[in-house]
């Protein structure tokens, strides 16, 4: 199934992302930050509400602007354009709560069969251990890697 | 007007802006960052396909 998306400016370093949620709750600007970690090529994807006021960046709130679906797919579809630009990339995503890491999960299955051919998807279990994504599971953070390319 | 660019796997590019680049030095996400770091120390990382 194609999810539609909402189309995004990008930072000069593609490593930040902003796009507008259009919902029943109005317009609500997202921030997607790929940031860098103490390993090289290590990157935590962060995501957030941003308040157009403060321009602080809110990342605990689940919006509900009835949109979840294309923010998600958005948010997913830029992990190929920074991919683009660091391909050796490993992409950590954890919620800030509960809820928040259910709607990356959310996320990462409903953009499973888009994603998959081209990324290792890794869920952390409870047990603290790494195991290939697998849906409807429960993890606590998520990994993401580009699959290389044989040419 | 410019076309947007658009991706594999359809990411519509409106524009590309710099200034977007200053939330970097923000230290947004830290606690998120301060986790991944963590899982890194006593997780490590999975086995990735060679």
């Amino acid at each position: 199934m194609k999810i539609e998306k909402y189309p995004v400016i990008v930072g000069a370093t593609s490593m930040v992302y902003e796009f507008v949620s259009e919902g029943s709750k109005g317009n609500i600007s997202k921030l997607v930050i790929y940031s860098e970690t103490h390993l090289h090529n290590f990157y935590n994807l962060g995501f957030g509400d941003k308040d157009e006021t403060t321009g602080k960046i809110n990342d605990s709130v689940v919006t509900n602007n009835g949109d979840s679906e294309k923010v998600l797919a958005t948010v997913a579809a830029t992990l190929y354009e920074f991919t683009n630009k660091f391909p050796e990339a490993m992409i950590f995503a954890t919620g800030s709560t509960k809820a928040r890491t259910r709607l990356y999960r959310m996320g990462i299955s409903n953009n499973l069969d888009s994603i998959k051919p081209d990324f290792e998807v890794f869920g952390l279990t409870a047990e603290k251990e790494w195991i290939p994504f697998e849906i409807k599971r429960e993890f606590e953070a998520f990994l993401v890697k580009r699959k290389k390319v044989n040419l | 007007m410019k076309k947007a660019k658009t991706t594999d796997k359809k990411l519509t590019i409106l524009k590309v802006d710099k200034k977007l680049d200053r939330y970097l030095d923000k230290g947004l996400f830290k606690e998120k960052v301060d986790k991944a770091n963590h899982i890194l120390k006593t997780v490590g990382l999975p086995k990735f396909a060679k």
